[in-house]
């Protein structure tokens, strides 16, 4: 039987007015039908130009260049024009997008999303197409659906969305679909059964598909064969078991290497990292907690809890009064959360989406006041009413290309907190955010330029220079790896490691991506709606869960088959 | 692509100008600003005659055509206006206090939008709720409306006429600098100050007022290209500035009367002038804003 897809020598360049940005040069892959392929790669790789190219959907000023072909079913697709790639387009080969809020449009019902989706390439009656929208939603298993198809997708959660989005994706049951992390954005939970269902779909269709994402595990529970991108070429490619068990190409041991499941938990990790990192410089730091006795309950939270609810207008309290309006929704983002961490500890603090982690994080950093409830940090409380007192708490935010101010020097940002709180003068600065960011490994040299002038990597060692030039004792982490490519990731987390062996910090580490979790902390807390389920060392939790949930959560894990 | 942001080590500066020399119109219209501007400041260097020195005038070469040599040898290339006086150095004098006036109302209400704005969105509740109330209101009335009333109430003069327009239009820049500034108080890095933690008035000084320029600079160039227009327009209805200081709009005004008796020169000149004044702000407004609206970046 020959290939479906058969990509030749693929090059898709960027010409900008900055030069030519060689997104993909030169990639060369075959696929069978029914086969699926994982498509790993970091951040920057071409791995998702890629697959945009194979459907066509490369805008200026990028283009395919000449010598590139893509042959799909026997038939050339480099070089057809706009409207016989709608053709092909949703009918042969479609795509599942990554982030399932975008890609539904939130003004139409499901059924006519779908309905123009069927159209696009066939004549159907209202009829049918309710028919067909009732089944394509059966068939990705969501429940009810003669009553979903007339929802609008702000009544989906993610998941579900993600669903729909794949359901129309295979509307017309089409020889290939391109999935582009489209699990990225969603809970372990979700993420798969996300997996689960797309696995029974395209074995029962026959279709082709091509997975492309940044992370190893999920690939491999779904792939028969692995292709590895770099720098828009491809290093390595092969069957799923030769590609994880004896890799050729050393990035893809390096990539397997800067898993922390891979790995001892507490080890350093081996992170080959494109972007190196120089040694990090423990020298001339100081910090209050360092030689601090132990503490067993330095930080202490009590029974906080955190309601969030819009204050009523005018107009909403007359409508009240009159019993016309009802009264604002209310979240309760955290109920009745106790919980101490020992000084020196790294507590995880892990659940989905929606748990209440991040606030909790917040309101120990003293961003945000609770509701109810006090939290204090060695005998002091954190915040007196609504300001925060002191500076003994930082934080470390999950995105690093927002929690830097961009029109702020790198210089500028690590400084102004020193300076206005005393840590340094003015005059000192320089010397003192050297210090820092050393301790970072981050060549202070660069301290001039701008945020945009670095990759997320660098940002996020950045930030973490930031919080630590305050000399804090605690550091609220909130998903600080979250998104960083695994190399990085790897990168920080040792970072993190050997700040807290040399200068005794207490670190609160927010994430939902237990592998990391499961690597760096030394007791876990477990959230589920607003309320704390499970609390252990790390050991009891991941070895001898005692709530459901958490099993729940440990079991859908993706993992490197071994 | 994020590749292609990263290289180059061009300040963005530079780059802005780079990407705004692209656009033919703009830089024609940016030279045409520049030129009036020049030839503003250095009026009493350029122009034949000083409009407001009355011993100049002569009455009876009042109402002459363009081209028209005066008894005192003087060549009118614009003819005179009904007082004798020379109207190309009476448009230049024109130009200059108009640019004054659209530049001093701009900056002033730019600076009270700015801090207003900013202000609002980062105190939040009930503060941000009153000042947006009363924004919302002054912007329901037309800006003509409210600058009449001030400008009649407080009477003729340079500083009174700023007011007027002020008040007719900080309103736009309390709003955009409101809005642009909620959506930074929002964002990461104004948390991150703010979980140092950095006082107030820290982050909106130094976080939030300046990535909220971009828009607020836009804004600028249309206000003060519509606050000269709207003090034309206040002059010609007599309630702008004292005869003693005639700008553009007192000059149409003016020559408003002898339109129909042919003597077209003397409103018509004056008001091309307005016209190529405003309409070239307005140009290398919409490129400015060409360039910072993302969504509008190539």
């Amino acid at each position: 039987m020959t290939d479906l897809l058969e990509v030749r020598d693929l090059r898709t360049w960027f010409h900008t007015d900055r030069g030519i940005v060689k997104s993909v040069e030169g990639i060369s892959f075959s696929l069978r039908r029914g086969e699926i392929m994982g498509l790993v790669g970091e951040s920057g790789s071409g791995k998702s130009i890629t697959g945009f190219s194979l459907i066509g959907l490369i805008d200026r000023p990028g283009r395919i260049e000449a010598g590139s072909s893509i042959r799909f079913g026997g038939r050339e697709l480099v070089g057809l024009d706009e409207r016989e790639l709608r053709g092909i387009r949703g009918k042969d080969i479609s795509m599942v997008f990554q982030d399932p809020m975008m890609t539904l449009n939130p003004v139409l019902k499901i059924i006519d999303q779908i309905g123009m989706a069927i159209r696009a390439h066939e004549q159907v009656s209202d009829a049918e197409i309710r028919r067909r929208a009732v089944e394509a939603l059966d068939r990705v298993r969501i429940v009810e659906p003669e009553r979903k198809v007339d929802q609008y997708p702000h009544e989906f959660s993610g998941g579900m969305r993600q669903r729909v989005a794949i359901a129309i994706a295979l509307l017309h049951r089409p020889r290939l679909v391109i999935a582009d992390e489209p699990t990225t954005a969603l809970d372990v939970s979700v993420q798969a059964e996300i997996l689960k269902v797309v696995k029974s779909l395209v074995a029962e269709m026959g279709t082709s598909l091509i997975w492309i994402s940044h992370d190893l595990a999920t690939v491999s529970s779904i792939a028969d064969k692995i292709t590895v991108m770099r720098r828009g070429e491809i290093v390595e490619a092969g069957p799923v078991r030769k590609v994880l068990d004896a890799p050729r190409h050393p990035y893809t041991q390096a990539l397997l290497d800067a898993l922390p499941s891979r790995s001892q938990p507490g080890e350093l990790l081996a992170s080959g990292a494109t972007e190196a990192a120089g040694r990090l410089d423990p020298s001339k730091l100081s910090g209050t907690a360092v030689g601090a006795p132990a503490d067993p309950q330095f930080i202490q939270i009590r029974h906080i809890d955190k309601l969030f609810q819009r204050p009523a207008g005018l107009l909403r309290r007359l409508g009240m009064q009159l019993g016309l309006a009802s009264e604002p929704a209310r979240v309760h983002a955290v109920k009745s959360a106790s919980l101490s961490i020992a000084r020196g500890e790294i507590l995880g603090l892990v659940g989905e989406s929606g748990s209440g982690k991040s606030t909790l994080g917040r309101i120990l950093c003293g961003i945000i006041a609770p509701s109810a409830g006090t939290v204090s940090v060695g005998g002091e409380p954190v915040m007196q009413g609504e300001r925060k007192r002191g500076t003994k708490v930082q934080m470390i935010f999950q995105d690093p290309f927002a929690s830097l101010d961009p029109r702020r020097t790198i210089f500028q940002s690590v400084a102004e907190g020193p300076i206005v709180h005393g840590l340094c003068t003015k005059a000192e600065a320089r010397a003192y955010v050297e210090r820092w960011l050393r301790a970072v490994a981050f060549d202070p040299a660069l301290a001039n330029r701008y945020p945009h002038q670095f990759s997320g990597g660098q940002r996020q060692r950045i930030a973490i220079a930031r919080a630590l030039a305050m000399q804090p004792e605690v550091i609220v982490c909130d998903e600080p790896v979250a998104s960083l490519d695994v190399s990085i990731q790897a990168q920080v987390i040792n970072l993190l490691m050997e700040l807290r062996r040399h200068l005794n910090l207490t670190l609160l580490f927010i994430s939902h991506d237990l592998s990391v979790v499961h690597h760096l902390c030394d007791r876990v807390v477990v959230m589920r709606h607003g309320e704390i389920v499970e609390t252990g060392s790390a050991s009891e939790i991941f070895h001898a869960p005692k709530q459901p949930y958490t099993r729940m959560l440990l079991d859908a894990i993706p993992r490197l088959a071994s | 692509m994020s590749a292609a942001t990263t290289t180059g080590s061009v300040s963005p500066l530079a780059q802005f100008w780079r990407d705004f020399r692209r656009n033919k119109v703009a830089v024609v219209a940016l030279t045409v600003v520049v030129l009036i501007v020049f030839v503003a400041v250095f009026a009493p260097f350029i122009v034949p005659q000083d409009p407001y020195d009355l011993k100049s005038l002569v009455l009876r070469d009042a109402r002459r055509p363009p081209g028209y040599v005066g008894r005192d040898g003087m060549l009118h290339l614009l003819g005179t206006d009904s007082q004798g006086r020379d109207l190309l150095s009476a448009i230049v004098y024109g130009l200059r206090i108009s640019l004054q006036m659209g530049l001093m109302a701009g900056a002033i209400a730019f600076t009270i939008g700015a801090v207003v704005g900013c202000t609002a969105a980062y105190v939040r509740g009930r503060i941000e709720a009153l000042i947006m109330r009363i924004v919302d209101i002054q912007l329901s009335f037309p800006a003509i409306l409210l600058a009449f009333v001030v400008a009649a109430l407080l009477g003729q003069g340079k500083q009174q006429l700023i007011l007027a327009l002020v008040f007719a239009q900080y309103a736009y820049f309390v709003r955009t600098a409101h809005g642009a500034a909620a959506a930074e108080r929002q964002k990461d890095y104004v948390q991150a100050a703010l979980s140092v933690p950095m006082g107030g008035w820290f982050v909106i000084t130094r976080h939030i007022l300046p990535n909220a320029l971009p828009p607020l600079i836009v804004v600028a160039t249309v206000q003060v290209a519509s606050a000269i227009s709207l003090e034309a327009t206040l002059s010609f209805l007599g309630v702008g500035l004292p005869a003693t200081e005639p700008s553009l709009g007192m000059l149409i005004s003016n020559g408003f009367q002898y339109l129909m008796s042919g003597r077209y020169w003397i409103a018509i000149y004056p008001g091309v002038a307005l016209i190529i004044l405003i309409m070239a702000i307005n140009l290398v407004g919409d490129q400015i804003r060409d360039q910072l609206n993302p969504r509008l970046r190539k």
